[in-house]
């Protein structure tokens, strides 16, 4: 997961939008930093986070927003996915709800958003199998008819997490190959920092 | 969802016991982080705490009963002493006596009662998913269905139903939170709509409303007075595409009550209550100020995490607020508020007259007429529920 020094790091904006208790921060914090809490404390307003991640002799450098998750908070999520080259739209297992709000959020990047967005619908909790609400075969089925990719994912066992983010990196530099150089690709637009760190978050 | 499995979500295991700070935080694994207050005082700084404990006790009465006296009187004392922060047995108390709090909940007997256990809210499950989330490393909200819990939700819910249009909104548990600390759960409530309603100052109900119009506002002004005041660490900002939403939302939105050092927190708290928002953008900008020469430097990425995680030494209270009131912004705030709700219009000209403005509110305020006849406002408002 380490980035190596010396080969071409490539900056991409990602943001995670999803209901309230998804576990957005979670996922994050599981990824950027390997760990897990009981109680993550709600995101008010939102938090950043970057990582980088080597795909083959490649590295990405995910500049990551984690979004609070409250409906009254949506007038905020804009600025935050606006530009994106990719977003994780959250929700959870074992709560419906969630996973229709996730339906809205991907609506929302399909009307609002870039269209070289990255989309990755995250069935998160999915340690919880006993309380599972939302079966993976529906949300699949809605990925494939919504062009997302998708995972069920555990913050909690670190189940498929650091995969999503490196499903999303291998097609972030897939579509940098592509014809269309634009692709969901956020170039580097700063003056690049010569020091790769591992992980930094601020939240 | 029902309410049983919002609670499993949340399942605590059994809790640990750990060192806590004084204010009851669990202190992290490896403490070295100070709770601001230094450890074994001297005898010299014990009496000096006691004094200042008498004079604060003289300058109440007792349960507050002198206070209004007092307050006419000696606003400017009254100030000062309030900046210099209230003693921490005293502050619950003088916070209810300074933010209206307490005539609204003796002009309201029964009222909390009624709405938290005979209304329903439809914010309910939202409620209760975060309560857990909400200072979970303070040992009086970490207990599952503890007392501190319970409050909390109490709180909360009779807010949601108090204000329907404004429910519950993530944040408000933060305020909620921190209040219980060092009231009875009814007086925090009160003293929530007191601000929310707006007992002395202007109501901040607009920072929880639908499109979070207040925030928009102050992050606004915010965002003038930083390239006005500090232009070289705005431009940077501009430079870099930082928006004060990145890292200012949460100021407001919590009153720094939200991921803030708690020492901080309650001395910005003492000022706020009494001088209003104010206090906000001016300790915002003394963060700014304080790191300045440090930020201008710094590139995009390392600048975000410069803005949530101040050094130690930005954080002192005897450094931080000094700092804090030597930013003069209450006229320019006015400006920037009349500019934001109709942009267009000029302002330059027009400064001096309004800069006596604030200052007539100012004393109006503490000389009580305003209290007076905002809070009439707010029990009608609770009349009106009935």
């Amino acid at each position: 997961m380490a980035a190596n020094a010396g080969n071409k790091i490539r900056n991409a904006k990602l943001v995670l939008l999803g209901d309230v208790g998804a576990g957005k921060s979670s996922l994050v914090l599981r990824f950027v930093k390997g760990q897990f809490v009981e109680f993550q404390e709600s995101t008010i307003g939102a938090a950043f986070f970057s990582q980088t991640l080597a795909v083959n002799d490649e590295t990405v450098k995910f500049e990551i927003w984690d979004t609070a998750g409250q409906e009254r908070y949506h007038s905020l999520a804009p600025m935050y996915y606006r530009g994106a080259a990719a977003a994780i739209v959250v929700y959870d297992i074992t709560n419906p709800a969630s996973f229709t709000r996730a339906k809205k959020w991907v609506q929302e990047l399909q009307a609002q958003g870039n269209p070289n967005t990255i989309v990755a619908l995250a069935g998160n909790k999915a340690d919880m199998l006993d309380a599972r609400q939302v079966p993976a075969e529906e949300a699949k089925t809605y990925a494939q008819e919504n062009g997302l990719f998708f995972m069920e994912t555990s913050a909690k066992s670190a189940i498929n997490v650091n995969d999503i983010f490196y499903e999303i990196a291998k097609r972030l530099l897939q579509g940098q190959q592509a014809p269309s150089p634009q692709a969901g690709m956020v170039l580097n637009q700063r003056p690049n920092e010569r020091m790769v760190s591992s992980s930094s978050c601020c939240s | 969802m029902d309410k049983k499995k919002a609670f499993d979500d949340t399942e605590p295991g059994p809790a640990p016991s750990r060192a806590v700070d004084r204010f009851g935080f669990i202190k992290p694994e490896q403490s070295n982080s100070p709770d601001g207050i230094p450890k074994g005082k001297s005898i010299h700084e014990r009496e000096r705490e006691e004094r200042r404990i008498r004079k604060w006790r003289k300058m109440i009465g007792v349960g507050g009963s002198d206070w209004k006296h007092y307050v006419r009187r000696n606003p400017h004392v009254v100030k000062r002493r309030i900046r210099k922060g209230i003693p921490d047995c005293l502050r619950g108390l003088v916070w209810q006596l300074i933010s209206g709090s307490r005539d609204l909940l003796l002009m309201n007997p029964g009222v909390y009662e009624t709405l938290v256990i005979y209304e329903t809210s439809a914010s309910e499950l939202e409620i209760i998913r975060d309560i857990s989330r909400t200072f979970p490393s303070h040992i009086f909200f970490q207990q599952r269905h503890g007392p501190g819990q319970r409050s909390l939700y109490n709180i909360l819910k009779a807010y949601s139903v108090y204000d329907r249009d404004v429910g519950y909104v993530q944040g408000m548990g933060f305020i909620a939170g921190l209040l219980l600390l060092y009231m009875s759960e009814e007086d925090a409530f009160w003293l929530l709509v007191a601000l929310l309603k707006g007992a002395v100052h202007a109501p901040m109900e607009g920072l929880y409303q639908a499109g979070l119009p207040l925030v928009q506002q102050y992050l606004s002004q915010f965002e003038k007075l930083v390239i006005e005041l500090m232009p070289k660490l705005g431009q940077h900002f501009v430079e870099e595409m930082i928006n004060p939403s990145m890292y200012a939302s949460q100021w407001f939105i919590t009153v720094f009550t939200y991921s803030f050092p708690f020492h901080l927190t309650l001395r910005v708290w003492d000022v706020f209550l009494y001088e209003g928002i104010k206090v906000v953008f001016q300790v915002g900008l003394a963060l700014l100020r304080f790191c300045h020469d440090d930020l201008v430097k710094l590139p995009f990425e390392k600048l975000l995490h410069s803005l949530r995680n101040f050094p130690e030494e930005a954080t002192d209270p005897d450094v931080l607020l000094p700092l804090a009131f030597s930013f003069k912004v209450s006229t320019r705030l006015e400006e920037l508020h009349k500019e934001y709700q109709n942009p267009g219009a000029g302002t330059s000209e027009t400064s001096s007259s309004k800069r006596l403005q604030p200052l007539i509110a100012k004393t109006m305020s503490r000389v009580g007429s305003r209290v007076v006849s905002n809070l009439t406002a707010v029990s009608n408002l609770t009349a009106d529920r009935k």
